[in-house]
């Protein structure tokens, strides 16, 4: 339900224009249906706080601010369901806000078997409200049971009679029934989820709507505003045709200098636009994460195990659309974390360790991707036995397994149809759980690592980009038209000069193959591909070739001609074009032109591409022989006259970028790029010798230093060539700083002499901002 | 011309019931494909995005003329010559934005001419000797001065419609893995 609506955090200065009421003045015009979905959208918000707090107060029974946490959370829906006519969910409110407020004023003890209950109410409001949601009524079915046992806990005697001797963390015999119910229909939900997802609730809370004041204490909701997602998206759609709207104005006023004043400042403040739509859309992890330990919880309990959950980095910030699709791969990590993971206490007590497991989620941001990892100190994985596992149901031949190392036998698991659990248990082991993880990161252009030690525990690490709507790309030619290629799945680029074509391509009968790095590549044609009739002739031209690795298919894209790489907005294709299954998108290019995106995974199943189990094997090989070879490789720039060599380890990427775009910030030169801001060093003077002709460009070499990374501004990039180390005349060390390139001396480029920006980055950032405005 | 055609049709929602019922009097926009004219309700129209070149699609079924930018998004036309297996045609082409089931869809035609206001009087149903391949687009025909303006039914030339049935999108990716399966059954060989 609460699906379709972000909460997203104001200045509190905007508070009071968008009104205070809790519905709005005309309120009471809305029809019936915008009151209760509101209804919905709030108790799933009030119940999910409830079902923290109760696995908090679990942990500190006592707690009061919990208590009256919890109590409010019931109070208000048992208030707001009364008014809209729901007897039996406010009844059961009732029942339970009565208990609820016996532990408030502290005559009742919080005892686990309170909490059970408790969360047994919870999860009954919550099954009514989910009727409420589909079928538009609350149901027939009678809550007489678990209001007897709300009211019998009531009676502090009888609770007291009920209670074990000695308090045990595990709950009474009556209620595993329903806790392992619980689960399965938990199960149900995550199987069907995708469903649910197909439901929009398009129409919920159109426009905006301040979210009512939860008494004191509560600023945050006050300072909130509840805002449809299509309208975001529609946001970010206007966004980007201004975006496109500012290129043209800034082409057509490169001639007056007063419009060109004017249009640098249209720049700027759509630039910075884009940034705030797009951070509109983000949410914190702790909307997925807040859902854990409700689930820890009780699945430890239903193991037997004892689990201690840790969470890190909730503050982490998602696309919205994001956080909803890793949320399933999330559960099932965690699933499998607490099945397969953690070992009963008395395996582990036996092993030395804590009796009690831990487990820790935690997210971070890297650039322009988030890490989910999810760690247990359980008993890792043995590969081996997933080898043997394997080979046993026939997902890999004995010879290929004797062929992989330690670490590729791990991804094994990734494969569909894979599960080492001794025995299927209702929380997981059908095979299913690891290979969902895998496609659903994959789907969202992610990627997971596997990590484990034997006897020390797993590590499965989720690689997520910040947003699905804005991907980088690089721009291909082919057919006399633009294509847009994403940079996941790009993993370097070949030119073909005219006359080595010929010699250059080989065929095995009608299969083309290009030799990279002794080893062969499939070809794919971009032409061949799309107009599959007509011939063209292939010699006679500049051709590249895209080396592409998609899901394991690694492969060369032939095509005509490469443009710059671009941050393209992604827009959806229709139905028709959709069915042809080559193409994921199609996007705006910052010309104005349009490009259609091709999606590389799709292309290599087009073409028969073999998924090689060896690919990454390959890759590891080719990226090891690069590395040795490229220690003694230098790129070969050249600034304003003076040559100089740049480490082609150290490298990252070549951006050419026009000179308005490097700012100036502590009085040093500096790029903002990505959110990012990468400092220019400028060692050969390649600025001041571009900034003597008009509209000129400037390129940063994009380098590694240690953790950060630094530009170098030169104003051309010459070659790439191996160099050779120079000994000052008798001495018996290389000279360092320098080497021989190319029969002439060159000064190396000395990164790591390149200063870190001033540390209050971005603070001193806004107020140098401020004070220009 | 076209931009009080814009004004016209802006301020209307597009109506679901079939224009051409005979009854009203209907404002009809008047398109060109080569030298035949075809009439639209205006109201089945949301917006006149003036000439452009789509671009192509590779691979995209026939019907498809290419893809265009309209406001932030990127919308699917549907090529009128090509649905009515006239030929293609070079020049930049006129771009109807209707609305289809699945969302908005560009309609491609030749040029824009006028709106009239046919009287319901000179309306008449489909002929019963039409070809049946063309036959399910129009929807009757206005007997006007200076000839026949045949009425196009908007909903049949929603893309969604037009897609073939599932079979033939199989057989043509079908074929396409079969030319290019060859290949990597070869590279097995060796």
């Amino acid at each position: 339900m609460s699906r379709d609506s972000v909460r997203n955090r104001l200045p509190h200065g905007a508070v009071g224009a968008a009104g205070g009421g809790s519905v709005g003045t005309d309120g009471w015009r809305m029809p019936m249906d915008e009151l209760t979905r509101e209804f919905l959208i709030e108790s799933q918000e009030g119940l999910d706080r409830m079902e923290r707090c109760l696995t908090e107060l679990e942990e500190k029974p006592g707690e009061m601010p919990l208590l009256a946490e919890i109590f409010r959370a019931v109070h208000t829906i048992k208030g707001t369901t009364g008014f809209l006519g729901f007897k039996r969910l406010e009844t059961l409110a009732h029942a339970g806000e009565n208990l609820l407020g016996l532990l408030r004023e502290g005559e009742l003890a919080a005892t686990p078997q309170i909490i059970t209950v408790l969360l047994e109410l919870l999860d009954g409001l919550r099954g009514i409200l989910r009727r409420i949601d589909s079928d538009g009524i609350e149901g027939e079915e009678s809550d007489a049971t678990l209001i007897a046992r709300l009211a019998a806990l009531q009676k502090p005697e009888a609770c007291r009679a009920a209670e074990p001797p000695a308090p045990q963390p595990a709950p009474p015999v009556e209620v595993e029934p329903a806790l392992a119910k619980q689960c399965v229909s938990e199960e149900q939900n995550l199987q069907s989820s995708p469903a649910n997802d197909a439901s929009p609730h398009a129409g919920a809370g159109q426009g905006a709507e301040t979210a009512p004041a939860r008494g004191a204490g509560n600023s945050a909701a006050e300072s909130s505003l509840r805002v449809d997602v299509t309208l975001l998206n529609r946001m970010m759609n206007l966004v980007g045709e201004l975006v496109l709207t500012r290129n043209q104005v800034l082409q057509a006023a490169a001639a007056d200098a007063r419009m060109t004043m004017l249009s640098r400042r249209l720049d700027m403040v759509t630039a910075d636009l884009r940034e705030a739509v797009m951070q509109a859309r983000l949410q914190p992890v702790s909307h997925v994460f807040s859902k854990m330990p409700r689930m820890v919880r009780d699945l430890s309990r239903q193991l037997g195990k004892r689990v201690r959950l840790e969470l890190d980095g909730q503050e982490t910030e998602l696309d919205k659309s994001l956080l909803e699709a890793i949320k399933d791969p999330l559960t099932h990590a965690v699933r499998n974390a607490l099945d397969h993971g953690i070992e009963c206490p008395e395996e582990r007590a036996a092993c030395g360790k804590d009796p009690e497991g831990r487990l820790r989620l935690r997210a971070k941001q890297e650039g322009s991707h988030v890490i989910v990892e999810v760690t247990d100190d359980g008993g890792g994985i043995a590969v081996e036995k997933v080898r043997d596992k394997a080979i046993e149901r026939g997902l890999i031949t004995v010879e290929r397994a004797a062929n992989l190392n330690e670490r590729e036998l791990l991804q094994l698991i990734f494969l569909p149809g894979f599960s080492t659990a001794a025995q299927v248990t209702s929380v997981s082991g059908r095979g299913v759980g690891m290979d969902v993880v895998r496609t659903n990161a994959e789907k969202i252009g992610g990627k997971v690592e596997l990590d484990s030690r034997v006897g020390q525990g797993t590590t499965l690490r989720l690689r997520i980009p910040l947003t699905l709507a804005i991907i980088p790309a690089l721009i291909v030619r082919g057919l006399g038209q633009s294509f847009a290629l994403p940079q996941g799945a790009l993993s370097e680029l070949v030119h073909i000069a005219p006359e080595e074509a010929t010699k250059a391509i080989e065929w095995i009968e009608e299969a083309p193959l290009y030799r990279l790095r002794g080893r062969l590549l499939p070809l794919v044609f971009l032409e061949r591909l799309l107009a599959p009739g007509e011939s063209r002739p292939g010699g006679g031209r500049d051709q590249f070739i895209a080396v592409l690795d998609a899901d394991g298919r690694r492969y060369g894209l032939v095509v005509d001609g490469l443009a710059d790489p671009e941050e393209i907005v992604v827009k959806p294709l229709s139905v028709a074009l959709k069915e042809i299954g080559l193409y994921s998108g199609a996007t705006v290019l910052g010309n104005g032109e349009l490009a259609l995106i091709l999606d590389p995974g799709a292309i290599a199943i087009r073409a028969g591409i073999a998924m090689t189990a060896d690919g990454d094997a390959a890759r590891q090989e080719a990226t090891e022989e690069l590395a040795v070879q490229r220690e003694a490789e230098y790129l070969l720039v050249e600034a304003a006259g003076n040559r100089a060599a740049v480490p082609l380890a150290d490298v990252l990427r070549i951006e050419q970028v026009s000179l308005e775009r490097i700012e100036y910030f502590a009085g040093r030169p500096v790029l903002r790029c990505g959110g990012q801001l990468l400092p220019i060093e400028d060692p050969g003077g390649a600025l001041d010798a571009a900034r003597r002709t008009a509209g000129a460009r400037v390129v940063v070499v994009v380098c590694r230093e240690g953790k950060r990374q630094v530009g170098i501004a030169v104003s051309h990039v010459l070659d790439v060539a191996a160099g050779s180390e120079l000994r000052e005349a008798g001495a018996t060390l290389p000279a360092p700083g320098v080497t021989l390139l190319k029969e002439r001396v060159t000064d190396i480029v000395n990164l790591s002499a390149v200063e870190p920006l001033p540390a209050p980055a971005s603070d001193a950032l806004q107020e140098a901002v401020e004070a220009w405005q | 011309m076209s931009a009080a055609i814009v004004a016209r049709a802006k301020g209307q929602k597009p109506a679901k019931e079939p224009v051409a019922g005979g009854g009203t009097e209907a404002e009809v926009c008047v398109v060109r494909l080569g030298h035949s004219r075809f009439g639209l309700p205006i109201h089945s129209i949301l917006e006149i995005v003036g000439s452009t070149c789509p671009l192509p699609v590779p691979l995209a079924p026939e019907y498809v003329g290419g893809l265009v930018h309209y406001r932030g998004d990127v919308l699917t036309t549907v090529s009128l010559r090509r649905v009515l297996g006239l030929g293609a045609s070079d020049a930049p082409q006129a771009i109807l934005v209707l609305e289809g089931a699945g969302g908005c869809f560009g309609l491609q035609v030749d040029a824009l001419q006028e709106v009239l206001q046919p009287t319901a009087a000179d309306y008449e149903p489909n002929p019963a000797t039409l070809d049946s391949r063309r036959r399910r687009f129009f929807a009757g025909t206005y007997k006007l001065r200076d000839g026949l303006l045949v009425m196009l039914d908007p909903g049949q030339l929603d893309p969604l419609r037009l897609r073939p049935a599932q079979g033939m999108v199989e057989s043509l990716s079908r074929t396409t893995s079969r030319s290019t399966g060859k290949d990597s059954d070869k590279r097995g060989e060796r």
